[in-house]
């Protein structure tokens, strides 16, 4: 370390004299990784979130552990692994992932590359139920990370694999471009800031460009934006529709998939990985890999190498109704002020009109509201960046938590003291960019600790999607419903989703067996009527494919029924 | 692809596109056809199982389903074609239609004259922006309706309303008789939404409270509803947070508005109007497209059953005139929404009707007493009718027959 202990603690002191706080309410240690400790309470969570982020940032600090509490903030959880124990071994695997978003997604996939027994486990019933779920599809260019952060270096390189990917697993990208608009002399600086910050990670076709060529561009953008500075690599893409195409690819090259498995414990002998306790059971295997998201912090613990925090920070989306397709193409967002600049409007490769996220400091991991502030924020924002744009026409609006380490990076990394366990945490923007290079940084420190791991020579990195019917022909869809007449019923009129489609989802690679799964699969439930027509339907179906009561139907797993039981006259075991 | 060719296309199988079929039929028309996406006819009907339908046209209290079943059989001894289980993707303004159905496949309905009967879609929570969290548990009455009534399942234990439109009325009697605890209606408005006879007949006679100028403003659980937050909403219609109280309940049904479903209209290139939200239509139901006409509440979301079949009857009348004569319509006055009125129905009428009934539709704008309704065309009242009371949800039907040329917008005033 460069700075001693001591200095490192002296300046949290200084540091903690900013918060008006009694000195004995927060207290810190180190240790000699440069880990700083935090312990104490303080009177709202935002401050204890400000104390993590000023230790994380003084020198010498290398993150921060922090156990500040603060009215609201939820306590690391860990359930009695005892009975899960005793439920015996149930599988094994070589590697185990934890945490079925889009980084465990992708890094299956990867994986899948050579000859190893790869076992993926999502605590939830369907894969993308957390971070992912609710992030905006941007595919960043690379311009808003700090210079030599693994932010940067991951963000540009996988910015760059987007297009391949694409291809390769057959989902939709649009590279379209962004802006960050400036509306007077004053965001100059944070614009200019954010160009050189891009020329050093290596962003391409990087420029600041006036108002009226950004219009020329983007016809929808404010009459009010001056300049901006435009980044032609950005894209977008569907996080739900790139994260289950990466889960099928991994399926048909041999991964396996355990949803509604949740990590109870980690096992470990002598400092090596020896398997995992989950809520289905023990499974022994060599490497685990913690790609947990917002949980990432609690699996490190249960490995007894936590050495930082996730404080989740909360972002609403807002989704309009798809008669503003064509309204605006390109992302826009202003200038930025704080940890994220939070997002702005831009159009999904669906075609509909999207605003956010907002980003709001949140105590518990699991705060998925959307408050009016959020919805105000984001409103305000999008109505300065774009024109002739109906607030309206908003047809459901949705938050979900970014996964945010102290020192604001990516830890991606083999654990010191636990070998065969790999730390993939801190994955909030620009993960979704980054995901691509974030595998092959995984691979790579997979290939380090197992450097004869044998080639899958079968490894087949396509795949082949099928067609949505909303986007065939007058004459694929002829074609289509003679080969399965199933095309032929339309069961979402908004998202013209037809019944053989869902039950292509109910029966995929990785089926689906909630409404949202369906809907991220098949867009059933995601237009306009949210679902009013089309969700008796979609529940019909999932009790006769699965066989179980209409009552047993879920929205996103256990505790979610949409029915509660039979009504009295029905003569079906009322209660 | 099959192509089909009719006299008329009607689109929907509900109470509009039910009367507009069997109305063509008696008017002579040989080739109907009846598209209906669901896998029978009656639309939203067949999941109306409470009484109060057809007073008007029939004189009897029936429920949705026999009122739908009436036209059903008329249909069906008239041997107009339907196709049910089709789902129409597309309408052209040259009055091509595209549908599909699993036995059909893809086909090419061509019609002389098309009628609209797509009907209408409830509004969610987002459009009456409600916070919180996205559990199960919310739904619009509608689905409750068809979960409770059709598929013979109960959706919660205890129910909050809000809104308290008709179906969000008639369910809080459905959901209180199955046995579902129904805490309360909240109603952001300072009045009613639905119609007078349904507050007493579902809520009074229930001893269900009906909360005026209340609102929800925020839903609480993650997987299941575990609560709702309502608030008194000031003059300004915002809530005031300081009247906030949470109420335990498993269970938010949504009876916060119809919109018409105009997708296949707006794709067609059919005028729609910025209040109703439906089509802009004249005296014969006729859109800003020949032979495309429209009725019911596609057109505006009716109150009553039978304005809505009754459109539908002036629609297809409409539509067989077009087919036989092909003449170019005669001059057309528009209708004036005047004091106090917030929309008229159609929005045009043939100047040159002297001696045809004419029908207009409106609502007034706030609720009145002792008022009276006048129809004037350049300074003269055409018709002048006493009502003891008029309220925005209960629309007021108005039938008069000119004597002569109308040489003049028509405008009606309600005071």
């Amino acid at each position: 370390m460069t700075a001693n202990k001591q200095e490192i603690l002296a300046a949290f002191s200084e540091g903690l004299k900013k918060f008006d706080l009694d000195s004995s309410a927060v207290s810190a240690r180190i240790e000699d990784d440069g880990i700083l400790t935090l312990e104490g309470s303080t009177k709202t969570w935002q401050t204890a979130v400000d104390i993590g982020h000023m230790a994380a940032k003084l020198p010498g600090v290398h993150n921060v552990v922090s156990d500040l509490t603060a009215p609201g903030a939820v306590p690391l959880k860990r359930k009695d692994s005892a009975p899960y124990r005793a439920m015996g071994v149930v599988d094994k695997a070589d590697v185990v992932i934890i945490g079925g978003g889009v980084t465990g997604c992708a890094i299956a996939r990867q994986l899948t590359q050579y000859r190893v027994n790869i076992l993926l486990l999502e605590k939830e019933e369907d894969l993308c139920e957390g971070s992912s779920k609710a992030n905006n599809g941007m595919v960043h260019s690379g311009y808003d990370s700090k210079p030599a952060s693994l932010k940067a270096r991951l963000n540009v390189r996988g910015n760059a694999q987007y297009t391949k990917w694409s291809q390769q697993l057959g989902f939709k990208f649009n590279r379209t471009g962004s802006f960050v608009c400036g509306f007077g002399e004053e965001d100059r600086a944070a614009i200019e800031g954010l160009y050189e910050n891009g020329v050093t990670n290596g962003v391409p076709g990087i420029e600041i460009i006036s108002g009226n060529r950004a219009r020329e561009m983007e016809p929808g953008l404010s009459d009010s934006v001056q300049f901006a500075l435009w980044t032609p690599s950005a894209g977008y893409a569907e996080p739900y529709e790139v994260t289950l195409a990466l889960a099928e690819n991994a399926v048909d090259n041999g991964a396996r998939f355990r949803l509604g498995c949740e990590v109870v414990d980690i096992l470990t002998k002598d400092g090596r990985v020896q398997g995992v306790v989950t809520t289905q059971g023990v499974i022994p295997c060599d490497c685990v890999i913690n790609a947990a998201g917002l949980y990432a912090d609690e699996i490190a613990e249960m490995a007894g190498d936590r050495f930082y925090s996730i404080h989740p920070r909360r972002g609403a989306l807002v989704i309009f109704d798809k008669e503003n397709k064509g309204k605006i193409r390109t992302f826009s967002g202003v200038a930025p002020n704080n940890y994220t600049k939070g997002g702005g409007p831009e159009e999904t490769p669906e075609g509909t009109l999207l605003w956010g996220p907002s980003a709001l400091e949140v105590p518990d991991k699991e705060d998925r509201d959307v408050d009016r502030e959020d919805m105000e924020f984001i409103l305000e924002k999008g109505m300065r960046l774009t024109k002739g744009i109906d607030p309206r026409s908003v047809i459901t609006y949705f938050s979900g938590n970014r996964a945010a380490t102290y020192s604001e990076d990516f830890v991606i990394q083999n654990s010191r003291k636990i070998k065969g366990f790999i730390h993939v945490a801190g994955i909030q923007s620009p993960g979704f960019a980054s995901a691509p290079a974030i595998a092959e940084l995984v691979e790579s420190l997979y290939l380090g600790q197992n450097p004869d791991t044998p080639i899958n020579t079968a490894f087949n990195p396509i795949r082949k999607p099928e067609p949505a019917f909303r986007d065939c022909t007058q004459e694929e869809r002829d074609r289509l419903i003679a080969e399965n007449p199933a095309y032929g019923r339309v069961v979402c009129r908004c998202e013209t989703v037809t019944e053989a489609e869902i039950l292509r989802a109910v029966h995929g690679k990785i089926p689906a067996r909630t409404m949202d799964a369906v809907k991220r699969r098949t867009r059933a439930g995601m237009g306009r009527c949210q679902s009013g027509f089309c969700g008796s339907r979609v529940l019909e179906l999932l009790a006769r494919e699965w066989k179980i009561d209409p009552s047993e139907v879920t929205l996103k797993g256990k505790g979610s029924e949409i029915l509660v039981r039979p009504s009295r006259n029905t003569g079906r075991n009322a209660e | 692809m099959n192509t089909l060719s009719y006299d008329i296309a009607v689109i929907g199988g509900g109470p509009a596109g039910l009367a507009a079929a069997v109305k063509a039929r008696e008017l002579g028309m040989d080739r109907i056809l009846l598209v209906e996406r669901d896998y029978e006819l009656g639309g939203i009907l067949q999941q109306c199982i409470h009484d109060g339908f057809g007073l008007l046209r029939f004189k009897k209290q029936l429920s949705g389903c026999q009122y739908a079943q009436k036209f059903i059989d008329l249909v069906a001894e008239g041997g107009i074609d339907v196709l049910c289980d089709t789902m129409v993707l597309e309408l052209t303004d040259d009055r091509r239609i595209y549908a599909v159905s699993a036995q059909e496949g893809l086909l090419e309905i061509r019609a002389q004259a098309v009628i609209l009967a797509m009907g209408c879609r409830e509004r969610t929570r987002s459009q009456v922006s409600i916070m919180g969290s996205r559990p199960a548990g919310v739904l619009t009455a509608g689905s409750v309706q068809r979960y409770i009534n059709m598929e013979g399942y109960l959706p919660g234990k205890k129910a909050v309303i809000l809104g308290s439109g008709d179906i969000g009325l008639i369910m809080a009697r459905r959901m209180t008789l199955e046995g579902i605890e129904v805490e309360g209606v909240y109603e952001v408005m300072s009045s009613l939404g639905g119609l007078r006879r349904n507050k007493v007949q579902c809520l009074d006679d229930y001893g269900i409270s009906l909360h005026l100028s209340t609102t929800v403003t925020k839903i609480h659980g993650n997987k299941r509803v575990e609560a709702v937050t309502v608030a008194l909403v000031g003059s300004d219609g915002k809530p005031v947070r300081e009247t906030e109280r949470v109420i335990p309940c498993d269970l938010l049904v949504l009876s916060v508005g119809l919109i018409p479903e105009n997708e296949l209209s707006r794709k067609a290139g059919v005028q729609l109007h910025p209040v109703t939200r439906g089509p802009v239509v004249d005296d014969t139901m006729m859109t800003s497209i020949p032979g495309v006409f429209a009725a019911g509440n596609v057109v505006a979301v009716f109150d009553l059953v039978d304005y809505v079949s009754r459109s539908g009857e002036i629609a297809a009348q409409g539509a067989v005139d077009f087919i036989r004569r092909q003449s170019a319509r005669g001059n057309m006055v528009d209708t004036v929404a005047g004091s106090n009125v917030g929309f008229v129905l159609p929005q045009r009428v043939n100047a040159d009707c002297g001696g045809k009934e004419i029908n207009l539709y409106l609502r007034v704008r706030k609720p009145m007493k002792d008022v009276r309704a006048e129809i004037v065309c350049n300074g003269k009242i055409l018709k002048s009718t006493r009502y003891g009371v008029a309220n925005p949800p209960e629309m007021i039907a108005l039938r008069f027959v000119p004597d002569g040329p109308l040489d003049g917008p028509l405008t009606v005033d309600v005071r």
